[in-house]
């Protein structure tokens, strides 16, 4: 009795120790690329980069409402403000054109960054219109603006600058800033990729954080839209949702065990191996790997409702008046075969090389092999002394003699092959579901905001980007130099809005040698300067700024990328011109994309290295490659389990005859499926691997057919109480708003039933010779 | 003397309020203007001619047509300036807030409305309700970086004439209503300019 508290209390104890060390050490990654296939060449490396990290999906978009427009534009202005000095943001925009006084650091290059006098020399004709102009401004209500730029700038090209840089398609200005439909925007480029879900909630705390803060808010609301609030408002919605299902799931089971079992320390009990698998299983990864993927994680967890039957067996098969540990050693062998066909079968996807699936393989193995351990070893001698024997359990005996009187003609399975088989051919549909989008839909109003903001902001798509490609971060500032006129006949034609080119940002250095060129040097243009301003008031040597700062900017050593990343401004360039590898991307975002087959022609006039990338085709193609996998790790798993029950029932019919009935359900879930119009997706295949496995052991429990018909009485009742158990928890899942989580509950359902009821008719062993009338 | 100045306030007992109220024009208010500009950066004055109209509220219409033609409209904190054979060229005030006072207190004195005027202005009114000036003063410390003062010479219940001072030395003057088709003096400096404005016609 007391070593019995002793084996409790010592195991409790490693459970608290590896529970705390799991919370403290585990980092879970909720960034899609650690579930994805690894990368093999430099460009499917760019892609997992670009998605969810990509210059797009960086975005968020702001608007400020619920103020008269004066006030929404000193919110917007205070906003913007603090949100340039947070390290989160690299961008801030909100129409204030904050060029003049943000980089002297660029002011000297603005002769070489501009393209302005690229078909214009600075000769007298040219300064002389230009400083007609100049007076012309001075006599306009901007003249207050325009004074303190003229002597060293009177061409403006810092103005033409800020002009070129500034968003293409920005909304309207209103008191300075941006204003769409009575709300104030704001364009905010988060240094957290979109899909990171944990750095994106943190950031857009940060966002709400800032504005709360802001003096006198008063009525005025902030609202968030973008790839990240999206993603997080997906996952929110998620967690909620099966955060319920989890707990009426809870309540429904131990409602159910009370029932058949009638003891709440039992009960209790059970609960102990899969605590212990999960964990262990989350301590292995720990080991393992230096983070685990949510989804891996979600995967694994589902899949370790296989284990929940090893107690349940135990408890129903324990034998009235009898030690549990008799029992258990009868049941032993069986569940062992259980057990290791299952841990050798997951086997096959710790083979692939892919991170997730190994995870997920590791979490698994580890969770079924400890449960199986516990459930042998820890669990019998505390379980309690007195307890309800299932044998009694009422209207079980007669259940079972209906069961065993239905009849089972040979050509049944033949049949629902059939029925199957012309199912699946025939149903129309696609029969893969590739975008992991779908899974998860995000909340209508949301993507009306987003929708909404984006055409607002003339903000990037998300879903296509340019791919420049080029050996060096110079050669594809020069192919993007080179491109321009070809994208802006695109602009033209209406196959697109617009299209922001890393050129557009810093030229080539060849194109700024070739602009320091062009510029006259100091006599000359002191001389076109005394040309240009016969005739004109203005006071001599006004423009001596002007003339230094032309000299200067022809002596400066070009800027490269490296010197650009280093001025305010750099965040616009280093998300856009990427190195991966050798290889140097540009990453040009287009918005109001309308004619993709319009590039088409530019990739050919560029031989292949410029390139529309769409990102969502990119990414299912990934999601189909991973399937592929999965498939692949699923058929060796088949016949890895195969040779198990092979051996482990020492007899090639006796596994026949248990993995048939497997085989076929699966199969017949399958049909159903695609009978119903449903596209599969990976979750569906994970569904249909934890319902295999609980297969497996309806089939293994009815084929070892004990010669005590009490015995068989007992293994009933396990095998009906596994089956009410996942049906009560999946059959929750079924019911979810969430396609991901009915996919799960669906299958799994179904699965379960099918797999009932053709190992109750298909498993048995000789079920004409043996069958002994009642 | 003494007496004068004794009796000055009492004549001159116009208070600013009281005077930007009876100032107050219908909409739409157009009038001719001259604006001269004296700045450092130029040998000599701007000279342009042209119409300004009030279109209500902040709404601001300036059409210069000599010696060029320009058209700025302001309004919504915005000032857009159109020039033939030009695409228009946008400026926001809020990055000139001397400006945007300027305009404020511009279209406070066109719709009569002393408030927002004397919240940003401090204001000083001199001489007699048939013939005054009214010095205004920013508040703002940012705004007095750039102006130092603005004086408006008027008439009863018109606007003659409006200088602006900045504090760099520049001076603008627009003349209006009366002497928006006046004859400049000659030599055209500020101290002929200032005397123009402060006869009474």
């Amino acid at each position: 009795m007391n070593s019995r508290w002793w084996v409790l209390g010592a195991w409790l104890l490693v459970l608290a120790l590896l529970g705390i060390a799991v919370v403290t050490h585990l980092r879970i990654s909720t960034d899609l690329r650690a579930f994805m296939p690894p990368a093999r060449t430099a460009q499917q490396r760019l892609l997992l980069n670009e998605i969810g990290q990509g210059p797009g999906s960086r975005l968020l978009m702001l608007s400020i409402r619920g103020a008269a427009v004066t006030r929404l534009a000193e919110l917007s202005q205070q906003l913007a403000t603090v949100m340039r000095a947070d390290s989160r943001f690299t961008r801030v925009l909100n129409g204030e054109n904050t060029l003049v006084s943000i980089a002297p650091s660029l002011l000297p290059y603005r002769y070489l960054l501009s393209p302005a006098l690229d078909h214009q020399r600075l000769d007298a004709s040219y300064l002389h219109a230009q400083l007609q102009q100049r007076l012309e401004d001075l006599g306009s209500p901007a003249a207050g603006l325009l004074k303190p730029l003229l002597p060293s700038d009177p061409t403006l090209q810092t103005l033409q600058l800020a002009e070129r840089w500034k968003p293409v398609a920005a909304p309207r200005l209103q008191h300075g800033v941006w204003f769409a439909h009575g709300r104030a925007l704001l364009l905010v480029e988060t240094r957290a990729g979109g899909f990171d879900i944990a750095a994106q909630r943190r950031t857009m705390a940060a966002v709400r954080a800032h504005f709360a803060a802001l003096p006198d808010v008063g009525k005025a609301r902030l609202e968030l839209a973008g790839t990240g609030p999206i993603a997080v408002a997906v996952d929110a919605r998620t967690r909620h949702e099966s955060d319920i299902i989890g707990l009426v799931d809870m309540l429904g089971f131990l409602a159910l065990l009370l029932l058949a079992y009638r003891s709440f320390a039992s009960i209790g009990l059970i609960a102990l191996p899969i605590l212990s698998a999960a964990l262990a299983g989350l301590a292995a990864l720990e080991l393992g790997f230096s983070s685990v993927h949510g989804i891996t994680l979600a995967f694994g967890f589902t899949l370790l409702g296989i284990a929940q039957e090893y107690p349940i067996r135990v408890l129903s098969q324990r034998r009235a008046g009898e030690d549990p540990l008799p029992s258990v050693r009868a049941l032993w062998p069986t569940l062992r075969i259980a057990i290791a066909s299952a841990a050798i079968a997951f086997l096959a996807f710790f083979a692939s090389s892919v991170p997730g699936l190994q995870q997920l393989a590791v979490f698994t193995i580890t969770g079924l092999l400890v449960a199986g351990l516990c459930t042998r070893y820890l669990l019998p001698p505390l379980l309690p002394r007195h307890f309800h024997d299932a044998v009694d359990t009422p209207g079980l005996a007669s259940l079972a003699r209906w069961l065993r009187g239905l009849p089972r003609p040979r050509w049944l399975p033949w049949l629902l092959l059939l029925a199957g088989g012309l199912t699946v051919g025939l149903a129309p549909g696609p029969f893969w579901q590739n975008n992991l989008a779908a899974l998860t839909p995000a909340p209508q109003g949301l993507l009306q905001r987003d929708a909404r903001l984006r055409a607002a902001l003339g903000a990037p798509d998300v879903r296509y980007l340019l791919v420049l490609q080029a050996p060096t971060a110079q050669a594809v500032l020069s192919l993007s130099e080179h491109i321009a006129p070809l994208v802006r006949a695109l602009e033209h034609q209406g196959a697109v809005r617009s299209v922001s080119l890393p050129s557009r940002y810093l030229p080539s250095v060849a194109t700024q040698r070739a602009r320091q060129a062009r510029l006259p040097d100091r006599s000359q243009l002191q001389a076109a300067l005394q040309q240009a301003e016969r005739g004109l008031p203005f006071r001599a040597g006004l423009f001596q700024p002007f003339v230094q700062a032309v000299e200067r900017a022809r002596q400066l050593p070009p800027m490269t990328p490296a010197m650009f990343e280093k001025t305010p401004f750099g965040p616009l360039l280093s998300s856009i011109l990427v190195q991966r590898g050798t290889v140097w991307y540009g990453l040009a975002t287009l918005s109001g994309l309308r004619d993709t087959h319009a590039f088409e022609g530019l990739r050919q006039a560029s031989h292949g290295a410029v390139r529309l990338l769409d990102l969502k085709a990119a990414s299912e193609s990934l999601v189909a490659a991973y399937r592929t996998r999965i498939l692949q790790a699923l058929l060796v798993a088949t016949l890895l389990l195969g040779m198990v029950v092979a051996v482990g029932l020492r007899s090639l019919r006796g596994a026949v005859q248990v993995l048939t009935p497997m085989l076929l359900a699966t199969f017949l879930v399958l049909a159903v499926l695609r009978g119903a119009g449903v596209a599969l997706n990976l979750f569906h295949l994970v569904a249909l691997m934890l319902a295999a496995g609980l297969g497996l052991h309806y089939a293994l429990f009815f084929h070892r057919d004990p010669e005590d018909p009490r015995d068989r009485l007992r293994t009933l009742h396990a095998t009906l109480m596994c089956v009410l158990t996942a049906l009560l928890v999946f059959g929750m899942l079924a019911w979810s708003s969430l396609p991901v989580l009915r996919a799960i509950g669906v299958s799994v359902g179904l699965g379960v039933l099918f797999h009932f009821c053709l190992s109750l008719l298909l498993a048995r062993p000789h079920t004409e010779s043996t069958e002994q009338k009642p | 003397m003494v007496l004068l100045l004794l009796s000055l306030p009492a004549s001159a007992a116009i208070s600013p309020e009281a005077l930007v109220r009876s100032l107050a024009q219908p909409v739409p208010a157009r009038t001719a203007f001259i604006e001269v500009r004296f700045m450092n950066v130029l040998d000599r004055p701007l000279i342009l001619r042209g119409e300004l109209a009030w279109l209500g509220g902040s709404h601001l219409q300036r059409t210069v047509v000599s010696p060029y033609r320009e058209r700025s409209e302001i309004n919504s904190g915005q000032i857009t300036v159109t020039r033939s054979g030009q695409a228009p060229r946008h400026f926001s005030l809020d990055r000139a807030p001397q400006l945007r006072d300027l305009l404020i207190s511009f279209t406070a004195l066109l719709a009569g409305r002393p408030t927002q005027l004397l919240q940003r202005f401090e204001a000083r009114v001199w001489g007699n309700p048939t013939s005054w000036t009214l010095n205004l003063r920013p508040r703002d410390a940012k705004v007095a970086r750039q102006i130092q003062a603005l004086n408006i010479d008027g008439d009863g219940t018109a606007l003659r004439c409006m200088r602006v001072d900045d504090t760099d030395g520049d001076t603008s003057f627009t003349l209006l209503g009366v002497l928006g088709h006046a004859r400049l003096p000659k030599p055209l400096t500020p101290a002929a300019l200032v005397r123009l404005c402060a006869a009474a016609p």
